[in-house]
């Protein structure tokens, strides 16, 4: 039988925890955001033409919300699990009648919660400096879940790795923020040369940043079949390997 | 029916084996003293029966039911009171309990009817808004063991509880423990102070190298005249 309850408590500790620090957890993501849309948006997006019909703000906005909501829902997994196996106490849910399913879950709503909040907060920022639209809401809501979905997984599988604290920044350094900024987030992909343009396309975030774009703005840049099928595959990947982790103990249990 | 049964379990961790091929049965509102130096394999066995270590093989029962393939009804009927402080350090002690109260599926009135229950019974009624960091070494262990008890289980493990516990502590919770056994819990109990598992356990059984060395009734251990502490002494020493 599921244990909806204990469910619902492991999001909800999940989420008391974040909200304890909620300076790091939120407002640290919002004031980063508020310089990036300044910066980049406002002083440089004045003196810099449109792309492709937006103005530049318009144009950045998707990619900034993205680039947050990926830190975020994969600092919420990924440090809450380290952070449980290092200090024992993944132990009370171990000894509780927890299915591994149901534990992974909890981790996963809790880390796409985290992206989805921070998420949201960008874009009620940026409603200060643009009109921010949202051509396709059903998409917007869509491209966020799975994208947060993908980074909580990723989360919980560099939580289960990781031996040290310094490792959980290593896939944040060293992955998550080059091939974001890679993505697409300040430029069009049409702005590079064409051999950049082709390795750019072989990055799975600018398929993340151009689908939001898409959503937001009407604009699209990248094949929408290549990206749904690489973020459905992204998901059963990173989500079924999780799960076998979790299901083998692999990390957790002695 | 009893309240554990350890059939043939082996625990290895790589090569090297902490259980070997162990079998134990407690019977169901026992008093049990599980003894053995550190590393004998007491808390292999115990991360065995409530899920936080793997089975390398054999069979663990609680109450009948296989810890493994009906484990989340096993769980349910085991509380842990842990040798080391596992929890979240910035975590007050209320949600310490309600967390683990909403864990084993006790719905939001339950919940907190059992926290003062457990509060009151422990006396950590003013230090419930207390984060558990800013405890003291006497209260954690409290909490401890107020945590394992949060969902009523049938039977209560405690390893080492009174570790780090000042006498009046120490005694209070015998106090508390024969109260509670009485009134039906199972205790498994581990502890490195032979006095107070003479005082409180009815039957003791031995590990030693992954081995269990004596399984008896306490009196088995004193009836000539010695003490238990001289007789676990002379048995573990080979």
């Amino acid at each position: 039988m599921t244990n909806l309850i204990g469910f619902k408590t492991l999001v909800w500790q999940e989420i008391q925890r974040f909200l304890r620090v909620w300076i790091q957890a939120l407002i640290s993501p919002w004031i980063n955001s508020l310089l990036y849309i300044l910066v980049f948006g406002v002083i440089v997006g004045s003196r810099i033409d449109t792309i492709a019909g937006v103005s530049y703000i318009d144009f950045v906005l998707p990619g900034i919300v993205m680039m947050n909501l990926i830190t975020a829902s994969y600092m919420q997994a990924a440090f809450s699990l380290y952070f449980k196996r290092f200090a024992r106490h993944i132990e009370e849910i171990l000894t509780a009648p927890f299915s591994y399913f149901e534990v992974l879950g909890a981790f996963v709503v809790a880390g796409v919660l985290r992206g989805l909040i921070v998420g949201l907060g960008v874009y009620v920022i940026a409603l200060f400096f643009t009109s921010a639209s949202i051509a396709h809401l059903f998409l917007f809501i869509v491209y966020s879940i799975a994208v947060a979905l993908i980074f909580s997984f990723v989360g919980l599988l560099v939580g289960l790795w990781a031996d040290n604290f310094e490792q959980l920044s290593v896939l944040q350094t060293f992955v998550i923020m080059p091939l974001t900024f890679l993505g697409g987030v300040f430029n069009s992909v049409h702005m590079l040369p064409e051999k950049a343009q082709m390795i750019a396309k072989l990055n799975p975030f600018f398929y993340f940043v151009d689908g939001l774009r898409y959503s937001m703005i009407g604009i699209r840049e990248a094949n929408v079949w290549v990206g749904s099928t690489l973020i459905v595959a992204l998901i059963f990947g990173f989500g079924g390997l999780a799960w076998y982790l979790f299901y083998k103990g692999w990390r957790l249990r002695s | 029916m009893n309240a554990l049964e350890i059939n043939n379990f082996t625990k290895k961790y790589d090569d090297f084996t902490a259980v070997d091929n162990i079998s134990l049965s407690v019977q169901q509102g026992e008093f049990f003293g599980f003894l053995g130096k550190n590393g004998a394999g007491k808390t292999s066995t115990i991360s065995a029966i409530t899920g936080i270590g793997t089975i390398t093989s054999g069979e663990i029962t609680v109450f009948g039911i296989d810890v493994e393939k009906e484990y989340k009804e096993a769980r349910k009927k085991v509380g842990l009171c842990p040798q080391e402080f596992n929890v979240d350090t910035f975590a007050k002690v209320k949600d310490i309990l309600l967390h683990v109260g909403g864990y084993f599926g006790l719905s939001k009135k339950e919940r907190q009817t059992r926290l003062q229950d457990v509060l009151e019974i422990f006396e950590l009624e003013e230090h419930k808004n207390k984060q558990f960091r800013h405890l003291s070494g006497g209260l954690k262990r409290r909490l401890m063991l107020a945590r394992a008890m949060m969902h009523d289980p049938d039977l209560l493990i405690l390893d080492e509880p009174t570790a780090g516990v000042d006498v009046e502590l120490r005694h209070e919770l015998w106090a508390y423990l024969k109260q509670i056994n009485k009134a039906g819990k199972t205790i498994i109990f581990t502890s490195h102070y032979l006095d107070e598992v003479e005082e409180l356990c009815e039957r003791i059984a031995i590990i030693d190298k992954g081995k269990i060395i004596a399984d008896a009734p306490k009196s088995n251990f004193t009836k000539d005249g010695g003490t238990l502490e001289a007789k676990y002494l002379e048995l573990t020493k080979a």
